[in-house]
């Protein structure tokens, strides 16, 4: 028969034509391994679907530590910098082909969590709407706390988001590279689930201002984020190394600073304030924080400290960096304390007793979660005493 | 603690206010514009000659949870698919083998360029200052994740489930071996991520996207479904809707730096390295794919080429961006001659040097032979002889002892790999334009094919130094880096590559291509 289809005709449904397809295709299978990306070796006990998916997607030649390529780059920067390369950052590794996202996310699994997420926020925002329970919130937490610094902070969420970029541009790995999109992807979530919720008070509340523009005045001349903000420009800008980027980003400041302002600032004070709105956002920011640690404590501790060549060194570094942002984040939390002035007092709940006893929780999970894993000696009882000097 | 006037009157007013209500997606992202901060430190670290503007806006206008529920329905559709119906139907065993060959090298070289689309779009979300522009930028690298893991899963599939899953199961190694791949990271990879931020873009968005995505992708899935692949179009047409935001990315590039008078010194010069760096490769690359790679016919390449980039994209696309100083790209001229001829040249080549690939590949059959002649006059009596010249000497068959590379060095055709673009090309038999030059540069002698490559190098030499595979494999035996390089089956020695997909012909194993004694050196040494 014509070799030249018509129009409209399909192998699979032609009869004809699949009659020809049939006679060719052979009588049996041609190879028996029907393993896709067999070579790879899985981090469980057999290659999951996100690891056949992934996995050595990179094509680095072999001078990049795990690359299965062989040359140079075809082409590469003006002045011949070249496209990928292992001066991008001070970390060493055998192999940047080993990080694994413990919850196996490849774009599919990623993209439906958020989706649940995001139709289960629009049903929650009518159930609460039509309950009426933004009556009972208190109206200072309301006007001037989430407003004003809940909405500023949306801008240390924006900021981090960005700091993924260029680390999304420079690391060394597909699964580091899907890794870090993701949680990026994940920041500029909480800085417009920020934004959302400000929107659905406006909504709510005659006169509460949407406009971003009093959080701005806040997070860009304000006292209260002065620290935060410095350090958020440092890390997304002034920071080259793409891994010291998402070590100071994910492994100093958000642990500390994100945690403490999320965790025991909103999520702690709001349901004192009659508000069961915010929960509802932080815990979604919780739950993409808890996933970002499960990626990024891979990432530095399995991968990068754990090398069986360069653990050592990379340890040392992780330590040297840690020197370096650790300071900053106390400093940011110090300059945080201002806003224990704004709110209304409720006695072991906004007072010093409870703010020491919020802050200690957050420096020691920081310290058995991250600085134990590269043997930091973290005083961390000094640490909340120069936080808790900020309060005024 | 005492509350304003204006929270009390809020406050009270509240009791009376109980409608549901929601906030969507639009109504958050028309915040997005003010997400940024001045501050001094604030520029990116991928430089460019250009000027984004600050207030520039985006066309798709999403938020992040928004645009995971969109591909989520998307997601659900395509898995349900290839999951539920073609896996009941037996799908993959209803291609027709040429064609299987085909999606391991389309699927898996599409692959790479999604994936350093991912690495591209975060330089450009880096370089962007506009939070809007930053946004249609993050939405593509989220895409490019995506396109990344759907082209995966058809190799994925294919290995499964379908006749020979060699070579799909192991493309991302295998991939390297052979005269192609060179090539294909120069347009798919490096060409996208490695140079001036708004270069990069020009190369991805502007002439990857909007011009070679809708032969590379819609085109595709056209020849698939003749040839009986449904689950190449179910996923192929599945990326090409995320396509659309990526060329107005592109689009939204260029508004950005409309105003900035280095648009009006540079921009051409630009697009037309980029068009001609895809073009390069791409031309001949989907042409070979598409005629050699099919037994069912849709149309000939050079109509589709004709189509979609002289007319779609050198006509009406550039034509919309006229009004910011864009103009066709001088190359185009000679690209659309590259268009007739250049594929039916490149498979002599690929099929020269069959035993480096990762899939098998098939002679023409008496009726394509005809099929060629008749869509492309004056195909016969240069490329049909040769061919069936071949054949007669038995390059199918590994008791022959013979593979075409051996006609090409018996008959004094060298075939050179053109530095710029690393295409492969030979002078003395190609009937499309290209000739040789030769450059010397840092004591090595450079091969280029045409004026365009030539004019690029030799303005950047240091950007385009790269060994090819004549100088990697030089004084080394074929059968020795086919082994080395993971070139065989599960059963250790017959070779993923063959020269046919006749179930009834014999497969050449390790141990034939030794017997050659084929030692490959490198034709620049001959200059």
């Amino acid at each position: 028969m014509a070799i030249q289809i018509e129009v409209g005709q399909r192998g699979l449904t032609d009869p004809d034509l699949q009659q020809v397809i049939a006679d060719a295709v052979p009588d049996k299978p041609m190879e028996t391994n029907r393993k896709m990306n067999y070579f790879v070796k899985p981090r469980g006990r057999r290659l999951s679907e996100y690891e056949i998916l992934c996995c050595y997607t990179q094509p680095t030649p072999d001078w990049i530590p795990g690359g299965l390529d062989w040359g140079d780059w075809t082409q590469k920067f003006h002045g011949g910098r070249p496209s990928w390369g292992n001066e991008t950052t001070e970390m060493k590794t055998t192999d940047w082909h080993r990080h694994r996202d413990p919850a196996k996310r490849w774009h599919a699994i990623y993209v439906k969590d958020k989706a649940e997420e995001w139709r289960y926020t629009q049903r929650f925002m009518k159930q609460y709407s039509g309950d009426g329970q933004i009556r009972t919130m208190d109206p200072v937490w309301r006007d001037e706390v989430l407003n004003d610094y809940l909405g500023a902070f949306c801008f240390s969420e924006y900021g981090l988001f960005n700091s993924h970029s260029s680390a999304s541009r420079d690391c060394l790995g597909d699964t580091l590279r899907m890794s870090i999109a993701m949680i990026g992807f994940d920041k500029v979530d909480n800085a417009q689930m920020i934004q959302l919720e400000r929107t659905f008070l406006a909504k709510l509340v005659p006169g509460f201002p949407e406009s971003t523009d009093e959080p701005k005045k806040e997070w860009t001349q304000g006292a209260i984020y002065k620290g935060a903000r410095e350090t958020v420009e440092d890390i997304w800008q002034a920071t080259y190394d793409w891994n010291e980027i998402l070590w100071s980003g994910h492994m100093v400041y958000d642990a500390i600073f994100g945690q403490f302002v999320r965790r025991e600032f909103f999520l702690r004070l709001s349901s004192y304030y009659s508000d069961n709105l915010t929960p509802f956002f932080i815990n979604q920011m919780q739950l993409y924080h808890s996933q970002t640690k499960g990626i990024t404590s891979d990432m530095f501790f399995y991968c990068l400290a754990d090398d069986p060549e360069f653990g050592d060194y990379n340890r040392r570094l992780m330590r040297m960096w840690t020197d370096k942002w650790l300071p900053r984040t106390v400093n940011a939390l110090k300059d945080f304390m201002g806003i224990f002035t704004k709110i209304p007092e409720i006695d072991h709940v906004t007072t010093q007793d409870a703010i020491e006893k919020a802050l200690t929780r957050v420096f020691d999970d920081w310290a058995e979660d991250y600085a134990a894993k590269i043997d930091y000696k973290a005083d961390t009882a000094a640490m909340v005493k120069t936080v808790l000097s900020g309060l005024k | 603690m005492a509350i304003s006037a204006a929270t009390k009157a809020a406050t009270d007013a509240l009791a009376v206010n109980r409608a549901p209500t929601s906030v969507n997606a639009q109504e958050v992202h028309r915040w997005l514009q003010s997400f940024t901060w001045d501050f001094d430190k604030n520029r990116t670290k991928y430089p460019t000659k250009y000027k984004m503007a600050n207030d520039t806006k985006e066309q798709f206008k999403l938020i992040a949870k928004e645009y995971a529920r969109m591909e989520s329905v998307k997601d659900e559709r395509q898995f349900g698919s290839l999951q539920d119906v073609l896996t009941r139907v037996d799908a993959a065993n209803k291609v027709h083998p040429k064609w299987n060959e085909t999606m391991k090298v389309i699927s898996n070289f599409l692959e790479v360029g999604e994936y350093n689309a991912i690495a591209a779009t975060g330089m450009l979300w880096d370089s962007a200052s506009a939070p809007e522009q930053k946004n249609g930028y993050l939405a593509q690298t989220l895409d490019e994740i995506r396109h990344t893991n759907q082209c995966g899963y058809v190799n994925y599939y294919f290995t499964k489930h379908g006749q020979d899953a060699a070579g799909h199961n192991d493309a991302r190694r295998t991939r390297t071996i052979g005269p192609l791949w060179k090539g294909m990271k120069r347009v798919f990879s490096d060409g996208f991520i490695s140079g001036d931020a708004v270069e990069c873009s020009i190369n991805l968005q502007l002439v990857g996207e909007a011009c070679f995505t809708n032969p590379l992708i819609v085109a595709v899935t056209e020849w698939a479904a003749a040839n009986g692949d449904e689950i190449t179009p179910t996923v192929f047409l599945s990326i090409e809707t995320d396509e659309l935001r990526h060329m107005a990315n592109g689009y939204q590039t260029i508004v950005s730096i409309a105003n900035d008078e280095a648009a009006s010194k540079y921009l051409n010069t630009d697009l037309n390295n980029a068009f001609w760096t895809q073009q390069k490769y791409f031309t001949p690359v989907l042409g070979m794919a598409f005629e050699y790679g099919s037994h069912f016919k849709v149309e000939p390449w050079v109509k589709t080429w004709n189509r979609w980039v002289y007319e779609d994209w050198g006509g009406i696309w550039i034509g919309r961006l006229g009004k910011y100083g864009v103009e066709s790209p001088k190359s185009l001229r000679d690209a659309k001659k590259d268009a007739y001829w250049a594929h039916h040249d490149l498979f002599l080549l690929a099929y020269a040097l069959w035993p480096t690939g990762f899939f098998r590949l098939t002679l023409p059959t008496t009726e394509e032979m005809d099929w060629f002649e008749e869509n492309y006059p004056g195909w016969y009596e240069h490329y049909g002889v040769i061919l069936e010249e071949w054949k007669a000497r038995g390059c199918e068959d590994p008791n022959s002892g013979f593979i075409p590379l051996m006609w090409f060095i018996e008959n004094n055709h060298p075939i050179y790999i053109d530095r710029v673009s690393q295409v492969p090309f030979c002078p003395s038999i190609c009937k499309g334009a290209s000739t040789l030059r030769v450059h010397e540069y840092n004591g090595k002698k450079n091969t280029f094919s045409d004026d365009w490559g030539e004019r690029m190098w030799l303005t950047e030499p240091e950007r385009y130094e790269c060994q090819n595979m004549f100088e990697q494999y030089a004084g080394r035996e074929l059968s020795e880096v086919i082994a080395e390089l993971h070139g065989v089956r599960s059963d250790g020695k017959t070779l993923i590559a063959q020269p046919h997909t006749d179930k009834d012909k014999t497969l050449w194993t390790l141990d034939d291509i030794k017997a050659l004694n084929c030692v490959f050196s490198d034709p620049v040494d001959a200059l």
